[in-house]
């Protein structure tokens, strides 16, 4: 006669859980977004700041894709998937319509990072490729305490993905975990190999173009010495979130600001 | 002249009083419910779309440990049974509106959740599959479909809060009543699938 009292005991629990998720949910608090760099944890120098921030707003100004660092005290509880989630949405990185975010999350107290990819970015930066850069890049550094020169790297790694091939990119990643981890180094010599020729083609190119027309192609090189950084930042934010219409009304991809599903990866260290 | 313009008043007087009279009923949320109930579908066909995307990684995951862990068999076997018992179930947009079906469907997902998180687990024996660059591409991909499938299980579970709270508070409950008779409550999910938690593997 206990045991349907004890299936209900058993039935309340995933009932519990929920409440517990939902009125975490609702308990959860953000940092406010105060800039493409918001450094909550304080674990990044004045200097790194100012020159993740240029780097970010070189490349809205390139791509008008919104990547936005930042560092927390804590993930109150949650896992970094998800507080990631629910920052990237609270703050609504990318374009309206594009949905052209990232958001680079580091918990140094959890020990956690994760790479948010707005939904307009997921066939551009793959999970795997998110994963790839936290393992190779940010990882590492994080191991050895160096924060600002993982998240450096980190930031680095991305924008090359948004902005080179991604497919190139995939390949050297795979080439440096296979560094790591195999003895054989026939394959990735050659590919060193192709990566060195590539480098001299391009730095011909680039010299080449750059005698033809100085000034511009100077520009056109080096997209990061860019000037007029905050007015940009301003005006790309205000896209993002103004015509943001409340979080329920919105239908799936085409909804208000900048959205996210989930996509990324995340890491530990 | 007087004539013809007042006729012409008469004749406006009835689509102005429509349209006024179709201001006045939207306001009062009479298309709240097709709207939300659209708004809820279209979560679902996002909770699925996820749902199928980890399914259709789980042949070249459960091939590739199998190079590696052969051993693995009633892991792997484990993994592709509940595979084709989660995509046995028929995901038809109706299932949200069957609590049996949508039950049977939460219980088969779960099971698979549950296959996967005990394949990965067993991984951890296998040092060399663990490096291996194809396995480590379709891990991050599981885990990303596993983040997806939490969202999207999220936003669904919000968007039938709505739907269904439209339902029964006023003034929804009038227009439920009269109109949208046929408008039934929609199922959500109970468990928790996105809270993590470690299989338990017995070695």
């Amino acid at each position: 006669m206990t045991a349907p009292r004890h299936i209900r005991t058993l039935w309340a629990l995933p009932a519990l859980l929920v409440f517990v998720s939902v009125a975490l949910a609702q308990t959860l608090t953000f940092p406010q977004l105060t800039g493409r760099v918001v450094d909550d944890a304080g674990i990044l120098d004045a200097a790194t700041r100012a020159a993740l921030t240029q780097k970010l707003a070189a490349l809205e100004t390139k791509s008008t894709d919104q990547l936005v660092v930042a560092t927390v005290k804590s993930l109150q509880g949650t896992s970094v998937d998800d507080y990631a989630n629910r920052l990237f949405r609270n703050w609504h990185l990318g374009q309206q319509g594009k949905n052209n975010g990232v958001l680079l999350l580091i918990a140094p107290n959890d020990r956690k990072a994760k790479i948010e990819v707005g939904y307009g970015l997921e066939g551009v930066m793959p999970d795997a490729v998110a994963k790839l850069i936290l393992e190779n890049s940010v990882a590492p550094r994080f191991r050895a305490n160096d924060f600002p020169g993982g998240i450096s790297r980190g930031v680095d790694d991305i924008i090359q993905v948004l902005t080179g091939d991604a497919e190139e990119w995939k390949r050297r990643a795979a080439t440096v975990q296979s560094l790591k981890v195999s003895p054989e180094v026939n394959a990735a010599a050659i590919i060193l190999a192709f990566a060195v020729m590539a480098l001299i083609f391009f730095a011909l190119v680039n010299y080449h173009s750059r005698r033809q027309t100085p000034g511009v192609a100077r520009r056109d090189s080096d997209p990061w010495s860019w000037g007029s950084f905050g007015s940009s930042w301003s005006s790309g934010s205000s896209d993002g979130g103004s015509s943001w219409g409340g979080s329920s009304d919105s239908g799936g991809f085409s909804g208000g600001g900048g959205d996210s599903g989930g996509g990324g990866a995340s890491t530990s260290w | 002249m007087f004539r013809t313009a007042a006729a012409a008043a008469r004749i406006l007087r009835v689509p102005v009083l429509l349209v006024l009279l179709g201001l006045t009923v939207s306001g009062c949320g009479i298309n709240n419910i097709p709207s939300y109930e659209e708004q809820a579908k279209a979560k679902w066909s996002e909770v699925q779309n996820q749902y199928q995307r980890r399914s259709d990684l789980i042949p070249n995951l459960v091939e590739t440990v199998k190079g590696y862990a052969r051993q693995e068999r009633e892991v792997l076997e484990a993994v592709t049974a509940a595979r084709s018992r989660a995509t046995a179930i028929q995901a038809t947009p109706e299932l949200v509106n069957d609590p049996e079906a949508f039950k049977r469907f939460q219980e088969a997902q779960a099971q698979l959740t549950g296959a996967l998180g005990r394949l990965l687990a067993v991984v951890e024996k296998y040092p060399d599959l663990k490096s291996n660059q194809n396995f480590l591409a379709l891990q991050a991909q599981l885990e990303g479909t596993e983040n997806r499938i939490a969202v999207a299980r999220r936003d669904y579970i919000e968007a039938v809060r709505a739907y269904n709270t439209e339902l029964r508070t006023f003034p929804g409950v009038i227009w439920a009543s009269t109109l949208y008779r046929a408008q039934k409550p929609m199922e959500t999910f109970t468990v928790a699938e996105d809270v993590r938690r470690r299989p338990d593997v017995k070695f």
